[in-house]
Order: C-alpha cells, then sequence, then structure tokens
C-alpha cells in the first residue's frame, strides 16, 4: 500500500509561528489560515487589526492552494493572462497568497494569508511552509 | 360553490369552534411578557488573539487529559472567527460545528445549551430563527460583564464538548 506524509496540528503551530513572526516583524496585521490536503481547515489565528474580511479570504486562499494543489498566486496569473472564465472555477479564489504545502512531492496541505498586499501574504505564508520544511 | 366544499367549510367551522375553548383553557406560556428582557448583555471590545488562543490552548489541555479529538473555535463579540485548531484525528465535519456554536453564543448572548434544552422541552420554533445551533458547547467569553467573544467546541458528545468549552472559557474570563 502507498503511504504518504500527513500534516499535523503541530506541524501547524510551527507553520504558523514562523508565519506570524515575520508578519510582525513587518509591522502586518494578517489573518493566517492552515488547511490539510482536504481543504479542511487545521489551524486559524487572526492577529489583532485585522478584519474579519480577512478571516474568510485567508481560509479561501488557503482552500484554493489546498485542492488545487497550485498556489492561488498561479490562478492568479492565469486569470490575468486572459483566461477570466476560470474566474468560475468551483472552490478556486484566483488571488495570490495561498501557498501549497509540499513534501516529498506531495500536497499535504497549504496555507493561506489575508491582510496586506497579495505578495506581502504569499511571503508570509512561505516564511511558514519554510521554516516546517527547511527548518 | 359546489356541494361538497360547502359541506367542507361547515365541518372546519365546528371544528374551528371546539378547537377555540380547547385553547382558552391552556394558555400559551408565549404569551407571558416579562418586565426584564433575557440575556442583556452589552457587548464588549472584541477578544485579543492573545487570549483568544489562551482559551484554545486551556481547552485542548482538557481535551487531552481525556484523549479526546476536539476542533476548538474562538470568535469575537461580532461573532467572526478569530482563531481555531483542529486537535490530530478530530473529526472533520465539527469543524464548522465548532465555529457555528461559537458565533451562534456570540450572536445570541447565551450559550447554545439553551436551545438544547429549549428544543428539547418542545419548542420547536427555535429551530426557525436564524444560525440557530440546538447543542451543547458553544459557551461565551467575557470580560467584566461584557461579552468579548466565544469559544465553540465540537467533537465528541455535547456534554464532552461542553466541558472542553468550559475549561477554555475558565482560562481566559474576568
Amino acid at each position: 500500500m502507498k503511504t504518504r506524509p500527513v500534516l499535523t496540528l503541530d506541524d501547524c503551530m510551527k507553520i504558523h509561528a514562523a508565519a506570524e513572526a515575520e508578519a510582525r516583524r513587518n509591522s502586518w496585521n494578517v489573518a493566517i489560515a492552515i488547511l490539510d490536503d482536504g481543504g479542511h481547515l487545521m489551524h486559524f489565528a487572526r492577529m489583532d487589526g485585522a478584519t474579519p474580511a480577512n478571516a474568510g479570504i485567508a481560509l479561501e486562499k488557503g482552500r484554493t492552494a489546498a485542492i488545487s494543489r497550485r498556489s492561488s498566486g498561479k490562478w492568479e496569473e492565469i486569470v490575468k493572462g486572459g483566461r477570466t472564465s476560470m474566474i468560475k472555477m468551483p472552490g478556486i479564489l484566483p488571488v495570490q497568497g495561498g501557498v501549497p504545502i509540499v513534501a516529498d512531492k506531495v500536497c499535504i496541505g497549504a496555507v493561506g494569508v489575508s491582510g496586506v498586499q497579495s505578495h506581502e501574504d504569499e511571503q508570509i505564508a512561505q516564511a511558514g511552509i519554510d521554516a516546517l520544511l527547511k527548518g | 360553490m359546489t356541494m361538497r366544499s360547502t359541506f367542507r367549510i361547515a365541518v372546519l367551522a365546528a371544528a374551528a369552534v371546539v378547537a377555540v375553548p380547547g385553547l382558552a383553557q391552556q394558555p400559551n406560556p408565549l404569551d407571558n411578557v416579562p418586565e426584564k428582557m433575557p440575556f442583556d448583555i452589552p457587548y464588549g471590545t472584541p477578544i485579543s488573539l492573545e487570549r483568544a488562543e489562551a482559551a484554545i490552548a486551556a481547552a485542548a489541555g482538557e481535551s487531552k487529559k481525556h484523549d479526546w479529538k476536539m476542533n476548538i473555535s474562538v470568535v469575537d463579540s461580532g461573532g467572526n472567527l478569530v482563531a481555531f485548531q483542529r486537535m490530530d484525528g478530530a473529526q472533520i465535519a465539527s469543524i464548522k460545528i465548532s465555529q457555528h456554536k461559537a458565533t451562534t453564543a456570540a450572536m445570541f448572548r447565551r450559550e447554545t445549551k439553551v436551545f438544547e434544552n429549549g428544543i428539547q422541552s418542545g419548542l420547536n420554533y427555535l429551530i426557525t430563527l436564524d444560525g440557530i445551533i440546538g447543542s451543547r458547547g458553544g459557551i461565551l467569553l467575557m470580560d467584566g460583564g461584557k461579552l468579548v467573544g466565544a469559544i465553540g467546541c465540537s467533537g465528541g458528545t455535547g456534554s464532552q464538548d461542553e466541558v472542553v468549552c468550559k475549561a477554555g472559557a475558565a482560562a481566559v474570563n474576568k
């Protein structure tokens, strides 16, 4: 039988700590969502000053990356490239800031961030993932 | 009007005459007008992430003692998600249920057990209210008599969920 790595709550806490540290370093207030490979929420935190809207956006960016196995930024690029029909893809929020967590070439989940500029959101998500995979 | 429909109206009218005295004998308890509003709790400053995470840590600690796998949500006084944790092995359906419980508690300013009790005692109209969840395990987070948020737990029986919630609330309520 095939086996595969699985994201644990401990992993999520590591990711979250590093991501939040990255946000704090820059004085950014964001919402950070960490989901499993089924797009189901595992860990969530909305920093003081981040809006209720950020909560939902972070979740949807993360879910996009988790279930499509590619970053939500990739989807944004596709839409920007002219394929506007991709806006109607089910379960896809084509806005940068959702990044898949890939371990041993398998997507085990994703991190979604919302609160600052989209490329900064992605920077926070990536910092969290790097702390888990490279730390 | 046909003969048949006339007959039907006559039967209904007779039934109404019988039914009205029956109601009069048993007054509707919902007609009672209390002087004070129930659960008249003021909304306070939305809970900080730090306190929300402290509540979740305490709730998860209580869960671990029993080897229960819980989903734990904390929302602010507006019912919006502030922090969430799914313990390893917790069921997926309870992600939304835990959040629903917390939001319902915050928005109705009462623990969700109130709705569970009400529905159990036959107040079926409660099910028709917006955003209701008729299951215990959603509790208010308070600060100086003001509502600052709510915690919701789901994953076990309602009674297990409630134990975990209470541990979380006790750690941060002032």
